[in-house]
Parts: C-alpha cells; sequence; structure tokens
C-alpha cells in the first residue's frame, strides 16, 4: 500500500447468492451483504442457507474480506420466533455483522449473540445526526444513512458523532423514504417491509384533479401517465465527494442483480477507490469508467439527494433512455498460454463473429471477435447455445480464472 | 383486573375551532400540530394556537397531545429543543415522536414530557415496542399495518398503553420528494410554483381499477399518498373494548369540518353504548342508525373498511 489520506472506505457488495458473493469479493468488494432464509427483505433473492453462509465466510476469508447479513425485515409478532437461534448461528458461523432495522432483532442479536455486530439498517431511516447519536448510545458501531441525506449532511454527522457510516453510492432505489411505503400492501396485500414489495412506485397511475364539476384526469390531459420511479443512484462520477464526507463504507444495491452487473459495479469502483487513494491530488475521473458502468446500467443515472433535493430531472418520465444492455456470456475457467486458448463456460448464447469483451478484476478489458468455437472433445461449433457448457475459444489476449466474457444484447 | 378501563377517543384538529368543536362532539384527546415537526397533520398549529387550545382542552378536563414524528433533517433539529421547552412550559399532555432523535435532545434538555411513540409503519410488533419502552415512551401508537390478533397479542405483552387507528384515512406513502410537482413540471411547466398541497385536492387512480381514490398531497416533509379506503371500526368497537385498547383515534385530515364532528359524535355514542349496554351496541337498530348516519356524511368517493385489521398479508 502506497501513502493514503484519510482512511481508505470500505466497498461493499451485494451478493444474491454464493456464487455472486465470489464474484464480487474475487472482483474487489471489501465486504459482501448477503440474506439469509429469515429476516430478510429480499424474499426472490435466493439467499444462503447455513452451509452457503460458511462457504461464503471460507472464500471471503481468504481474500480477507467480511461477510453482512442483512435481517432488515420489520417484523410482526409471528416472525420474532427463532431470532435468538439464528443471531448465534450467524456469529459461529462468522458472519461479520447483521444488518437490522427493527429493534426487535436489535434486542435478540444483543441477548443471543452479544459479540455480533449490529449495523442499523437503511429500512430504519436516519437522516439526522440526532438519530445517529442515539444509535451511538445504543453501542450501534455502524448506521447505514437514509437516502434523503445528502452529502453536507453526511459530513455533519461524522463531525459531531464518532460512528461508521455507510451510505449508498450506486443501484436503484426506493422513492419513498425506506420503511415507510406500505403501496405493495395496499394494492396487492403483500407487505412491503417483510419482503413483499410489489414495485407499485413503478406502476402507471393517473392523476386527478377534483374540481366543483368532478375530477379531471391530468394525465388523460397531458397523455402521460403518473409514474413516480427513480433513476438509479450512481455516484460513479462524485467517488471523492462521498470520501471528503468521511463515508466508511460505500455501498451497492442490488442483491438481485446478475453476476455481470455485480462484476462490473464492483470492478469499477474498486478501481476508482484504488486510483484515488494511489494520488488523491492528482485524481482524475477516467471517462472509461463511466463508460464501464453503463454496461450494467439497467435505468438512467441520478445523484439522487447527494447535492440537491431530486427534481423530476432524477426521475424516469417519458420514453425511457436508450441503454445497451449486456449478457453475461461466458466465464472463463482456464487459459493456455501455449495457444492463446480459454476455456469457456457457456452462460449465455454465444457464436462465431460476435463481437464480444473480456474483463476481469482490476479494471482489465479488451474487446475482441470470437474466431473459432470448440466444444469440450475438440470439436467446432458454430454458436455455443447450451446452458453452462464447456467451450474452447481463442482469445487475442491474456485470460484468468474468472475473467467473465460479456455480449451486448 | 382494572375496572376504571375507559378508552380514549382521541381526534385529530386543524385549528382552534376544530379542537373546540370536536372536544365537545365527545373526543376525549385532540392531536394537533404543525407540518415542520409532525407528519401529516390536519391542520398547522403556531405555538400560541397550541396555548389556546390547552387551555380550552384543560379546562374541560381532556388531553391534548403535539405531533412531531417527522423524520428529520439536520436542519430541522436547530429549532426542535426550543419548541419541545415550549411544549413542555405550556403543558401539553403529550408529544407524538417517530424519529430516534427525540431522546438525545429531551435529555439533554432534562425537562420531562410524555413521549408517545408513533413511527408510523414501524410498531409492529411487541418486542420493538419493548426497546422503545427502555428508552421512555409512555405509549404506543401501533401501524396501521397489523392484524387485530396482533393487536391484542401486543396488549398482552405490553405493559404501555397502546393506540390505534379506528376511523379515517391511512397514510400508505412517503417521499421525500415533491413527486407530484415534479409530475407538473414534467407534463407542463417547469417553472410552475403551484402548491400540490392538501387543499388541492388531488388524488391517484390504480392503472385498470376505476373505483380506486389514493389522495395525494406535498408538504414540508414530502409527498404523502393516503388509503383508498377511510378506515371505519365502529361495528367492531367490541374486541377492542374487550381487550381493553387504551386509545381509540380518529384521523379527520382531509375531511370536512362537519364530517369530522359527526365522526366523533358518532364514536362517542357507540363507544359509550358498548360499554354500558353491549346488547343495544349490537342489535339491529343501533347499526342501522350507524349505517344510516354514515351513509348521509360521507363523500361518494371514499369508500369505508376495516383495513388491514381482518385480513393477511403475504410476503
Ligand atoms: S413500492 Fe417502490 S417505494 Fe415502495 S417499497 Fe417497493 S420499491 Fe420501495
Amino acid at each position: 500500500m502506497g501513502m493514503t489520506i484519510g482512511k481508505k472506505p470500505e466497498l461493499l457488495a451485494p451478493a444474491g447468492n454464493l456464487e455472486k458473493l465470489k464474484f464480487a469479493i474475487h472482483y474487489g468488494a471489501d465486504a459482501v451483504y448477503i440474506g439469509g432464509k429469515q429476516f430478510g427483505l429480499r424474499a426472490k433473492a435466493g439467499n444462503f442457507s447455513f452451509e452457503d453462509m460458511e462457504e461464503g465466510v471460507a472464500f471471503a476469508n481468504k481474500y480477507g474480506a467480511k461477510v453482512y447479513v442483512a435481517a432488515n425485515i420489520i417484523a410482526h409478532n409471528e416472525n420474532l420466533e427463532g431470532a435468538h437461534e439464528y443471531f448465534k448461528k450467524l456469529y459461529d458461523i462468522g458472519i461479520a455483522a447483521v444488518i437490522v432495522a427493527d429493534p426487535a432483532l436489535i434486542s435478540a442479536c444483543r441477548e443471543s449473540a452479544p459479540n455480533l455486530e449490529v449495523h442499523i439498517s437503511t429500512q430504519a431511516s436516519i437522516a439526522n445526526w440526532r438519530t445517529v447519536q442515539f444509535w451511538k448510545n445504543q453501542g450501534i458501531p455502524r448506521v447505514v444513512l437514509a437516502r434523503e441525506v445528502s452529502l453536507e449532511e453526511i459530513k455533519e454527522m461524522k463531525e459531531k458523532v464518532d460512528i461508521e457510516i455507510e451510505a449508498f453510492v450506486h443501484g436503484a432505489m426506493c422513492i419513498s423514504y425506506s420503511g415507510r411505503c406500505v403501496l405493495s400492501n395496499h394494492m396487492t396485500a403483500r407487505d412491503a417491509n417483510r419482503g413483499g414489495c410489489a414495485q407499485s412506485c413503478r406502476w402507471n397511475y393517473d392523476l386527478f384533479e377534483d374540481g366543483t364539476d368532478g375530477s379531471v384526469s391530468i394525465s388523460d390531459r397531458a397523455d402521460e401517465a403518473y409514474t413516480m420511479s427513480s433513476k438509479d443512484l450512481s455516484m460513479v462520477e462524485h467517488l471523492p465527494d462521498l470520501i471528503h464526507a468521511g463515508v466508511d463504507s460505500l455501498k451497492i444495491e442490488g442483491r438481485m442483480k446478475s453476476i455481470h452487473y455485480v462484476a462490473t459495479v464492483v470492478n469499477v469502483y474498486r478501481k476508482i477507490i484504488d486510483t484515488y487513494f494511489e494520488d488523491p491530488a492528482n485524481y482524475q475521473l477516467d471517462p472509461e469508467w463511466v463508460d464501464e458502468i453503463w454496461k450494467a446500467a439497467q435505468r438512467s443515472l441520478t445523484t439522487a439527494f447527494y447535492y440537491n433535493e431530486p427534481t423530476e430531472k432524477d426521475q424516469l418520465f417519458g420514453k425511457p433512455d436508450r441503454i445497451t444492455k449486456y449478457d453475461f456470456a461466458g466465464l472463463v475457467l482456464e487459459y493456455d498460454e501455449a495457444t492463446q486458448i480459454a476455456t469457456i463456460q457457456q452462460r449465455n448464447s454465444f457464436k462465431v463473429g460476435d463481437e464480444i469483451e473480456f474483463f476481469g478484476p482490476n479494471f482489465y478489458h479488451f474487446k475482441q471477435t470470437i474466431k473459432e468455437i470448440w466444444n469440450e472433445h475438440g470439436e467446432k461449433m458454430d454458436i455455443a447455445k447450451h446452458p453452462m457448457m464447456i467451450t474452447k475459444v481463442k482469445v487475442d489476449q491474456p485470460v484468468r480464472y474468472y475473467d467473465m466474457m460479456r455480449k451486448s444484447k | 383486573m382494572n375496572t376504571s378501563y375507559r378508552p380514549e377517543l382521541v381526534a385529530t384538529a386543524r385549528d382552534l375551532k376544530e379542537v373546540k368543536v370536536l372536544a365537545e362532539a365527545g373526543a376525549d384527546a385532540i392531536l394537533v400540530g404543525h407540518q415542520k415537526y409532525g407528519l401529516r397533520v390536519t391542520g398547522d398549529f403556531g405555538l400560541e394556537d397550541i396555548e389556546q387550545a390547552v387551555l380550552f382542552l384543560h379546562g374541560l378536563n381532556k388531553k391534548i397531545y403535539v405531533v412531531t414524528n417527522a423524520i428529520f433533517h439536520n436542519q430541522d433539529l436547530i429549532d426542535l429543543p426550543h419548541y419541545f421547552e415550549r411544549l413542555v412550559e405550556l403543558k401539553v399532555d403529550g408529544i407524538v415522536c417517530g424519529d430516534p432523535s427525540v431522546f438525545p435532545i429531551l435529555d439533554e434538555m432534562g425537562k420531562f414530557i410524555p413521549v408517545f411513540w408513533n413511527p408510523e409503519t414501524l410498531s409492529t410488533n411487541f418486542e420493538t415496542l419493548k426497546f422503545w419502552q427502555k428508552q421512555g415512551i409512555q405509549r404506543a401508537i401501533l401501524s396501521n399495518e397489523l392484524a387485530l390478533d396482533a393487536i391484542f397479542e401486543i396488549k398482552q405483552e405490553l405493559e404501555l398503553p397502546i393506540e390505534i387507528q379506528i376511523h379515517g384515512m391511512t397514510c400508505i406513502f412517503q417521499s421525500k420528494r415533491k413527486l407530484v410537482s415534479n409530475y407538473y413540471h414534467h407534463i407542463e411547466d417547469v417553472n410552475n410554483q403551484e402548491k400540490y398541497d392538501r387543499d388541492k385536492k388531488l388524488h391517484l387512480k390504480e392503472p385498470k381499477k376505476e373505483d380506486t381514490n389514493y389522495p395525494v398531497f406535498e408538504d414540508f416533509n414530502g409527498t404523502h399518498i393516503m388509503s383508498n379506503e377511510d378506515l371505519c371500526m365502529i361495528e367492531h368497537l367490541e374486541p377492542l373494548i374487550d381487550k381493553r385498547i387504551d386509545s381509540l383515534r380518529i384521523n379527520g385530515i382531509l375531511q370536512s369540518r362537519s364530517y369530522n364532528e359527526a365522526i366523533v359524535k358518532l364514536y362517542r355514542e357507540a363507544i359509550d353504548l358498548c360499554m354500558s349496554d353491549l346488547y343495544q351496541y349490537k342489535s339491529f337498530q343501533f347499526l342501522n342508525r350507524v349505517r344510516e348516519s354514515l351513509g348521509a356524511i360521507k363523500s361518494e368517493e371514499r369508500k369505508l373498511g376495516t383495513g388491514f385489521y381482518f385480513k393477511e398479508q403475504i410476503y
């Protein structure tokens, strides 16, 4: 490590399952957060059994990385059962911290696993320094802030309270204060605060003004539905600002996102953090990092509340921006230097003539055209269309195990 | 068994006039506040108004609570200690809070004022409320998204008084963003300075559901979307009283004065009857009369319902 100014923040990545955990860490995350089978909000995010967690922790340990478990539901009475055993088990497995929103689960964790760190989730909407101080007084070492706070506000929190602050740098966002939206409960009888969110905020509504002679549909008049979707957060162009504000952990959203997404986003932020700390005075944004982020983007991007209160420009109105989407086409398993042939496990169909891009940790990447493909038995093929099939591909530059091959959709 | 049980009927008021009307209509306690400190208050009370309301209500031996449960940002904290000091001096009977910042602030002030806990969607189980009890709260106000069984279990497990909403709209969404202005700015004119507040009477309809009506408005705390149905538990008071729920709240937000007055009167009568003569309360005559009265005062667009009290949710 060279000379650094200030403390290097942690890069914290989502991992919806064991494979994503491995990619996130291999691509440079200092820590990952996962969900278990209980108490987590992402009911559909795959989620880890205790065995998976054990394997994940063992893998993380090899890299010196940490594993956190999100237990961020707002529990009802009947959900409390088993919490004590659960936290005790997490501690025994070697989980570094749990991310909790409901004080009931803080109490359970305190009692059954007093040495397991508790971080307060963004679901608790922590938006001011006194609330941060409250949690500090409760012995909480880290808070995840509400997405509604600005950089100025974070700075003040850090000045006034000695506590670790975790803040989102990238990903999709609730348009509501987290935890304060029960649209899904009302519209679909699914409890958003226990993982049942139906993304009702992203639906098209009709807005009416109630006048003296009845209701008038504004949406009809404007010929555009009423929507509330936010663009996705990205601080890729402004990371040093978060570092200067004193953020201790930079969090990427997306336990439901693909391996390609996680690896790409982690890779970019890792590169930015490392570049910055190598030489803070001469740091400059490389447009390539931004290009790379767009390869994983699913919506247009915004800096949300960090600089100003978001306006209509930070919402997804009108026709969506065109974004080229990419598929994870193949995973490099082996590389033979002598023949320049890579063994690739197919993840999405690719064929001879495709323009593809290889990329790997440390922001390594290059583009090429696929010239030849062979199957396991050395027979030539035009197309690799079977999921997970093993192929051989001639590559223009060296690749390594865990490098990925992407192609535009 | 505590034989002196009598549920408290709490109602929200938009101004001094409504404080008086609703107190006389039979409310035992009135909720007031200002949007700068409280979420979805029905009208904005300055400190002088609060002082007047305290004098009036205390004269009638009734209570006044001040809503201060906004999700505060650093900037909002600056006046907060002063505001709390004044509320203590004015002898309000409690403040309704939902942001943990109030605990260190009140600690430093070193003065006592009863804190009622209402973080809206987050008061969902008894262990959570026991945690806040340790921080000193004097009353637990439960989330609206609970089934009655869950409420009764909380009542059983918790030594604190509990309060639930029994009538009116409930909030189902709060964003810090100006989600109505943003839409108008997008479709019409970026420079339009219009206020899309409570008086503007806007509502949303769900896609392909013609009969839905979700009121929406903006204020100091952002954008609020309210429920499609008005909660109405007037026919289901028996189990609430049987289980000795301490406080029953009527939320009068976005309703007319005459409606609120009539509703408070109706609940006063129903509660008293349910306590004194259960047989009469459950009689067809009484229920018919209640339904007729409700039919006469309720607006056409608003449906009445029982919210989540008898409904199961999946997740
Ligand atoms: S509906 Fe939207 S704002 Fe509400 S919880 Fe779901 S994603 Fe968040």
